[in-house]
């Protein structure tokens, strides 16, 4: 098994809560070389490219399901995008769903599209960031 | 803010060393190793460490955020990673220019095309922002 135009549509339950810290987001702007003062001050603002510190970790389902036959180390990332509906705050807590958008299969790869929705534990919508990735498998594995 | 087509925004130059990816790996928490090991990246066919796609895509957005100032202006973002950057570790690392004009303004809304060049090659696609800049 592997993964196929038949698994469009799937959706792998919310990761566990993540806590946006000052701490993180100082580190994330420092990591970026960023001065912005939104990033700093009484009530700081995430970096918008923070998103991806939380979506990625939804990536870790498509790696964990055995039908997929996905791996980290056979992922190259194609193309990233992101649409904020408000920016990361400190405090948000902040669950990510992964839904398999595409999936475009060709001999011994794929380009998959995946959504990761971001929403606060009260349920409101802050970042949708959507990824192809383009997986490889090994030439043996070909059917 | 008065905002018209065509408009260049300040370009930006930044050199990664690998001290920098290191910090952005734990910043990630994108420990993919390569990005900080030379034996990791030789075994892929790398041509050497590369830096995060989303270190070149994060920093590329400091065209816009810079410019507009507040980074909560910033609505929706896009880049494809089309050629890696190469930091090799020799003390220098790898120096990459932004540069960012603005292609459309609708509604309130300016589109901003964005461009990242190492060593004269473009290593992001299609690199695209939309801000708010009313």
């Amino acid at each position: 098994m592997r993964i196929s135009e038949a698994n469009v549509g799937q959706t792998y339950p919310p990761t566990p809560p993540y806590e946006v810290s000052r701490a993180k987001i100082t580190e994330f702007a420092a990591a970026l070389g960023d001065s912005n003062p939104a990033y700093a001050g009484p009530t700081p603002i995430a970096p918008p490219t923070f998103a991806v510190v939380l979506s990625s970790e939804a990536w870790g389902a498509l790696f964990a399901d055995p039908a997929l036959d996905m791996h980290l180390r056979r992922t190259v990332h194609v193309d990233q995008r992101f649409v904020w509906d408000r920016p990361l705050r400190l405090g948000d807590a902040i669950v990510a769903q992964l839904t398999i958008e595409k999936v475009r299969a060709r001999g011994n790869s794929a380009f998959v599209t995946i959504a990761v929705v971001l929403t606060t534990t009260e349920g409101e919508r802050v970042c949708t960031a959507s990824s192809t990735l383009l997986h490889t498998w090994p030439e043996e594995n070909v059917a | 803010m008065i905002v018209t087509e065509g408009l260049e925004l300040p370009s930006l130059t930044v050199t990664f060393t690998r001290t920098d990816l290191v910090r952005y790996a734990g910043a990630s928490t994108d420990f993919n190793p390569i990005h900080h090991s030379d034996h990791a990246a030789a075994a892929l066919g790398l041509p050497d460490v590369i830096a995060h796609g989303m270190l070149t895509m994060g920093t590329a957005l400091r065209v816009v955020t810079d410019w507009c100032g507040d980074p909560a202006r910033v609505l929706t973002y896009y880049v494809r990673f089309t050629k890696p950057v190469a930091v090799p570790d020799d003390g220098i690392g790898a120096a990459v220019t932004f540069t960012g004009v603005v292609t459309a303004v609708v509604e309130g809304v300016a589109t901003v095309s964005i461009d990242a060049v190492c060593a004269d090659v473009k290593v992001l696609g299609s690199a695209t922002a939309e801000v708010r800049v009313d």
